[in-house]
């Protein structure tokens, strides 16, 4: 038996969000039929309403709805701290911390010529241009520990340090709670790259 | 290690097989194409869960079913592990269980270490550096915890700094788009050299001894690390030279399009006597220090993982004179692990005792056991009850 097709166009959509399979985008279908017309109505107006309405911020690359975003506008901000970050999601995880209180840079991507992006592509050089006219003292560079997140780091470094600005790299290493003999080879060498002094 | 029992379901040639081995040397006689390396075949799969022989699972089933089943009995140490590898071809779906429970494909890779030797190891030293170099990533990523995680990275680095090679072709330099990449490939890539070094030095004196021994004391074995970083070694100074060289070869680089320097170009040398085994040694050499590796690498095991792999031996007596037979006959004799042994020509027992071998006669796709008692092993376990992913097939 097939389905109605409203509901297979309604399946196929669904399918569509990412790790979202045929059963699971069926299942979401159903909740949906069995839901009253207003709450189906807010969650659409949600979804056009955020595509509408959110962009990203000209200055730090950031999620947002006005211009420059909040956190870019915020003067109790250290505006001599830039953390560079790969998404814009990785915003939002820093943010919950609390710990951090300088600006950001986000750079959509890291440095990978494989996918076409380069410096360019990353808006590197208003990163440059950010730091030498905002005299920003340290750069915080919170890219994956991954070979193009590293290649990125370096980048950076190697352009930003001649400007007398301390470039950091985010330690890697163990999850809290977690025990030394469970960690694996790689996150260990890592944490061990990024131990300090005590 | 070893494997106690092992149970065949539609694999290649084989419709239904149980067999139950001895702990020490199993011994398959037969014709060829009856079935004799599909065997090792099986025992393989089922310890590393891939074949030596294929990528593709469909071709190990039997040529008029549609799944294959494999359920050995292991024993490492004082513990037992039933295992079970279950392919279903309508679906490709492909299951392991370690008793009773199921394990992901990836986690069981390397936990039951096989050795199997075959006459195409013979190529290893016919042919070029390619199958040297997949030798050595093998092996490096069984033997050492870093290696299989830096190769990966390492590759990675060199396809994107090949693109940045190919995309400024004939164009300007920009020094800094190319120096986190060139970094990166010097860094990963002289930790490479130097894990293949000394993974090379430990696996020749290895192989040495075994190598002498199989040629009555007579000649010498070595293997020589030939990177493309002129005059790499363990040293520190390893890392400047490759930078150094990797900077004067940039014209060339931009020329081509690619790199031209590191790990992904290298290769070793296998020398008798001081005499490349390539060009000069006869076939009857080769095919002994082709052996020699693989006993070298078995030793290697031993010492790393502190675990006897089983041997797999494919078609190997025939290759030898009675001679270098009965000195590789003594070497599985007095190595700890359990030896499987192909051969279709007559096989000589030369002196092996009553209880330390097996003999098993192979014919279309029905192997019987014959002549010499099953030693079973110490503790041989106990058939646990445990959910079984057999599926039913109807006989
Ligand atoms: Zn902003």
């Amino acid at each position: 038996m097939s389905y109605p097709q409203t509901l297979e166009k309604l399946v196929e959509s669904l399918c569509r969000f990412p790790g979202i399979g045929p059963k699971t985008a069926q299942r979401l279908a159903f909740f949906l039929l069995a839901r009253p017309r207003e709450e189906v109505v807010s969650i659409a107006r949600a979804m056009v309403e955020a595509k509408d309405k959110l962009f990203f911020c000209s200055n730090c690359g950031c999620l947002t709805e006005i211009e420059p975003c909040a956190l870019c506008r915020d003067s109790r901000r250290d505006r001599g701290l830039i953390c560079v970050v790969q998404e814009p999601r990785d915003v939002l995880v820093l943010e919950r911390t609390g710990q951090y209180h300088g600006l950001y840079h986000v750079l959509h991507g890291a440095l990978s010529p494989l996918d076409g992006l380069g410096p360019e592509e990353l808006r590197l050089p208003h990163l440059f241009s950010r730091i030498k006219e905002n005299n920003v003292r340290e750069v915080i560079i919170a890219t994956n520990p991954n070979v193009e997140g590293d290649a990125t780091a370096a980048f950076i470094a190697r352009l930003v340090k001649p400007l007398g600005v301390t470039v950091t790299r985010i330690a890697f290493g163990l999850p809290v709670g977690g025990d030394l003999e469970y960690a694996d080879d790689l996150t260990l060498s890592r944490a061990l790259e990024g131990r300090r002094e005590m | 290690m070893f494997l106690h029992k092992l149970k065949l379901l539609h694999f290649r040639n084989y419709e239904q097989q149980e067999l139950s081995f001895n702990a020490r040397i199993n011994i398959f006689k037969g014709n060829n194409g009856q079935g004799k390396t599909n065997l090792l075949e099986a025992i393989y799969y089922l310890a590393v869960s891939r074949s030596f022989r294929t990528n593709y699972d469909q071709e190990l089933v039997h040529w008029n079913k549609n799944d294959f089943f494999l359920k050995g009995n292991f024993q490492k140490g004082e513990d037992f592990y039933a295992v079970e590898s279950a392919y279903q071809g309508f679906s490709k779906k492909f299951k392991i269980k370690v008793n009773g429970a199921e394990v992901k494909r990836s986690d069981f890779i390397y936990q039951f270490p096989v050795v199997v030797f075959s006459p195409d190891d013979l190529l290893l030293i016919k042919e070029g550096p390619a199958g040297r170099r997949r030798f050595l990533n093998l092996e490096g990523s069984r033997l050492i915890p870093s290696y299989y995680r830096k190769l990966k990275d390492y590759q990675k680095v060199l396809q994107q700094r090949n693109r940045l090679l190919k995309e400024k072709r004939s164009n300007f330099f920009n020094r800094d788009l190319f120096e986190p990449w060139d970094r990166a490939l010097v860094s990963l890539g002289s930790s490479i050299i130097k894990q293949r070094i000394s993974l090379l030095k430990n696996l020749e004196a290895q192989a040495q001894v075994f190598f002498e021994q199989l040629s009555g004391y007579k000649e010498q074995l070595s293997l020589n690390y030939v990177s493309s970083v002129t005059m790499a070694d363990l040293s520190e100074k390893t890392e400047e030279l490759f930078w150094d060289q990797l900077n004067q070869g940039r014209g060339e680089e931009l020329k081509r399009g690619y790199t031209l320097i590191g790990p992904h170009l290298d290769d070793f040398l296998i020398l008798i006597n001081n005499y490349e085994a390539k060009k000069y040694a006869s076939q009857g050499q080769q095919r002994a220090a082709a052996l020699a590796l693989k006993m070298g690498e078995v030793n290697l095991f031993c010492q790393a993982r502190r675990e006897s792999p089983i041997v797999l031996l494919d078609d190997v007596f025939s290759e030898f004179d009675p001679e270098r037979r009965l000195q590789l006959l003594n070497f599985l004799r007095q190595r700890e692990g359990q030896s499987f042994i192909t051969t279709a020509a007559p096989f000589d027992k030369q002196g092996l005792q009553e209880g330390e071998f097996a003999i098993f006669s192979v014919y279309k796709g029905k192997i019987n056991h014959e002549g010499a008692r099953v030693n079973p092993g110490k503790n041989a376990p106990a058939e646990k009850n445990v959910a079984s992913i057999q599926p039913k097939f109807d006989h």
